[in-house]
């Protein structure tokens, strides 16, 4: 096994595959990794009390015999698995533990490694293709008003050719176009609808459905590191998954899905941008001061983001920026966390969902980040090695006089379609 | 130095200038004699290294016009990289005042080392021109009102 190898996985155990979403590979490989003590804990999602998929919850599984319990997906969640790890598992610098994770996930759990906040070492991140996630108050009231269902009858979501899918227990399919469903307010939540990073190849292994024949119980699976190819070698050894190679057929169904999920993506970004852009400097400005200013300072974004990193935080009125007990609090408040995040974001709207004033502050996040990335060469979240762009000056710089050899690459790039 | 004109605009800028090499340009082009507009006040720092995205949006945000960082030539910080790193904090800085809506050509920066006055004199005069062409700051009104002050 090697980096960039593919299969089709399928968990030997039958009651895993019956549970599990795909081929319940997931499932099998987090069992085993806690069987075979490769990691003490195993950081999973699943209902809360079993039978609420609107109420997602973590769960630290230790007995191998729960991580069944996880089994299926859930898109009615915005849990927030990599602050978590950091908050609540000390970084996960005391024990070695599985985490299943969307792109997003994987992600700021990288980008927080980078500043030591995480061991990444010490994590095996199993990843999951994701092209979304819904609001779950949000999508129970879209169930009732738009698909005329009872939510607790759903047993299954599902985002596939731009339709979202919910299967009922007596076997019913009910689809409807995702982006006629959001132009009413539902779907997605909105940082999702932009997000165009679908195949988490930053995680040790990427697992989705892609490349899945319809009707088969299988998960497609890529090995995207070292740390992966060796696990997965030990897993098949063990014979708790068989694999087989997935055809050329199935590689390219693959990548074709991934590359329809990016085309929407950036045909949503395009939308939700446009008017943010298309403000000139007085009304751009205008409108975040409005949006500012409806901020009750409950310090809910700070606390939410999983990449926001200073261990005395800059927002505390002792650090001289921000008054304490103003409401709404002094712009500092808003631009101090757009200066540190703003290069680093990995755009997983946990900042948003969190704002109880409902400031877009993904958006943006976004329309900084967009212009950084090509500056710098630098897409957040990828590489645990490659240090933020504020704090990578290289030694072959001193000897370059232009002070805008950074701004000049960017604009380079800004040629690119811009409505 | 040049009188207030009554009537016309005169910025307030301020240039967070390095000790070592901008902030003795500054020196020399006073004992020079040489003329620059008396709108930049200077506030010294040790590397233009030290100066911190969040000075730069404390001062837009408490009334001034303009913001100009100089620092060492590349190869000539006294820090090896502060240098470096100052330049690439910039042009971060530089696409967040234009996403929040702040007229990125506000902030400025330029490498002037301790021998080039003239350089000094003529990037304020360059600047102070631009900055009066662009108009008041967004927040200048709050220094004049006296609200926000710390
Ligand atoms: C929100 C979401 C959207 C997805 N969208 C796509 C897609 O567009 N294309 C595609 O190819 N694949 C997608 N997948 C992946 C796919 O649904 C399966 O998870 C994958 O094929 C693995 O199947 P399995 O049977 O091996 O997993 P299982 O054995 O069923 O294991 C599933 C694992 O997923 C974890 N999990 C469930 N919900 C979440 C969640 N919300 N966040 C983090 N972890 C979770 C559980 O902890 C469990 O360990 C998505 C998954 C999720 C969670
Ligand atoms: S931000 Fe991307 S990876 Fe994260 S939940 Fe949304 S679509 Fe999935
Ligand atoms: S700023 Fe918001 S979207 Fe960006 S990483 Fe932080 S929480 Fe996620
Ligand atoms: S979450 Fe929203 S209301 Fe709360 S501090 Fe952040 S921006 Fe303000
Ligand atoms: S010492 Fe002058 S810029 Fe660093």
């Amino acid at each position: 096994m090697a980096k960039g190898d593919m299969y089709l996985a399928q968990a030997s155990d039958k009651e895993i595959l019956k549970q599990g979403e795909s081929g319940g590979a997931v499932t099998a490989l987090l069992k085993f990794a806690l069987d075979s003590g490769v990691v003490d804990a195993v950081l999973g999602v699943k209902k809360r009390d079993g039978n609420n998929r609107y109420d997602a919850v973590l769960d630290l599984i230790t007995d191998p015999e729960k991580v069944i319990d996880c089994a299926g997906s859930l898109h009615c969640v915005s849990l927030n698995i990599a602050r978590n790890v950091k908050e609540y598992l000390d970084g996960a610098k005391q024990m070695k533990i599985a985490v299943p994770c969307k792109p997003c996930d994987a992600r700021a759990i990288i980008e927080i490694a980078k500043r030591k906040q995480i061991n990444r070492d010490n994590l095996l991140l199993i990843g999951l293709n994701c092209t979304g996630t819904l609001p779950p108050v949000v999508a129970k009231e879209m169930l009732i008003g738009e698909y005329d269902v009872n939510p607790n009858e759903v047993v299954m979501e599902d985002i596939e050719g731009g339709e979202l899918i919910i299967s009922l227990a007596d076997g019913t399919k009910i689809a409807k176009v995702l982006l006629e469903l959001e132009k009413k307010g539902y779907g997605r939540r909105d940082n999702c609808r932009r997000c165009n990073v679908n195949i988490p190849t930053m995680a040790d292994i990427a697992c989705g459905k892609w490349g899945v024949k319809e009707g088969e119980k299988k998960t497609f699976t890529e090995v995207c590191s070292d740390k992966g190819a060796e696990f997965i070698d030990n897993a098949i050894k063990t014979g708790v998954i068989k694999v087989e190679p997935p055809g050329e057929d199935a590689i390219t169904e693959r990548k074709r899905k991934d590359r329809e999920a990016i085309e929407l993506s950036n045909k949503c970004e395009a939308e939700d941008l446009k008017e943010l852009r298309g403000f000139n400097l007085d009304d751009r400005l205008a409108y975040w001061l409005h949006m500012f200013d409806r901020c009750i300072k409950c310090f809910s974004c700070r606390d939410a983001c999983p990449i926001c990193y200073c261990k005395k935080c800059f927002l505390e009125p002792d650090r001289g920026y921000v008054k304490g007990g103003e409401v709404p609090p002094d712009r500092m408040f808003h631009l101090t966390r757009l200066a540190h995040d703003g290069d680093s974001c990995v755009n997983c709207g946990q900042c948003q969902d969190a704002c109880p004033a409902e400031i877009p502050l993904t958006r943006l996040y976004l329309m900084l980040n967009i212009k950084l990335s090509p500056m710098f060469d630098y897409v957040s979240g990828m590489d645990v090695e490659q240090k933020p762009p504020l704090i990578a000056a290289k030694d072959e710089e001193a000897s370059i006089d232009d002070i805008d050899i950074f701004l000049v690459k960017g604009e380079a790039s800004e040629v690119v379609p811009q409505q | 130095m040049g009188e207030e004109v009554k009537g016309e605009f005169e910025p307030r800028i301020i240039g967070f200038t390095c000790n070592w090499c901008t902030y003795a340009a500054a020196d020399l082009a006073g004992t020079a004699r040489m003329k620059y507009p008396p709108n930049i006040r200077l506030i010294r720092q040790m590397c233009s290294g030290r100066v911190d995205p969040l000075f730069v949006l404390k001062v837009f945000l408490r009334g001034a016009d303009g913001v100009f960082i100089g620092g060492c030539h590349p190869g000539e910080c006294h820090y090896m990289t502060g240098n470096l790193s100052a330049r690439r904090r910039y042009s971060m800085m530089k696409k967040l005042l234009e996403s929040v809506g702040i007229d990125p050509k506000r902030l400025r920066m330029e490498w002037i080392s301790a021998s080039e006055g003239i350089k000094f004199s003529d990037t304020v005069k360059e600047f102070t021109t631009q900055i009066k062409g662009l108009g008041p700051g967004p927040f200048r009104h709050i220094e004049t009102e006296g609200k926000e002050q710390k």
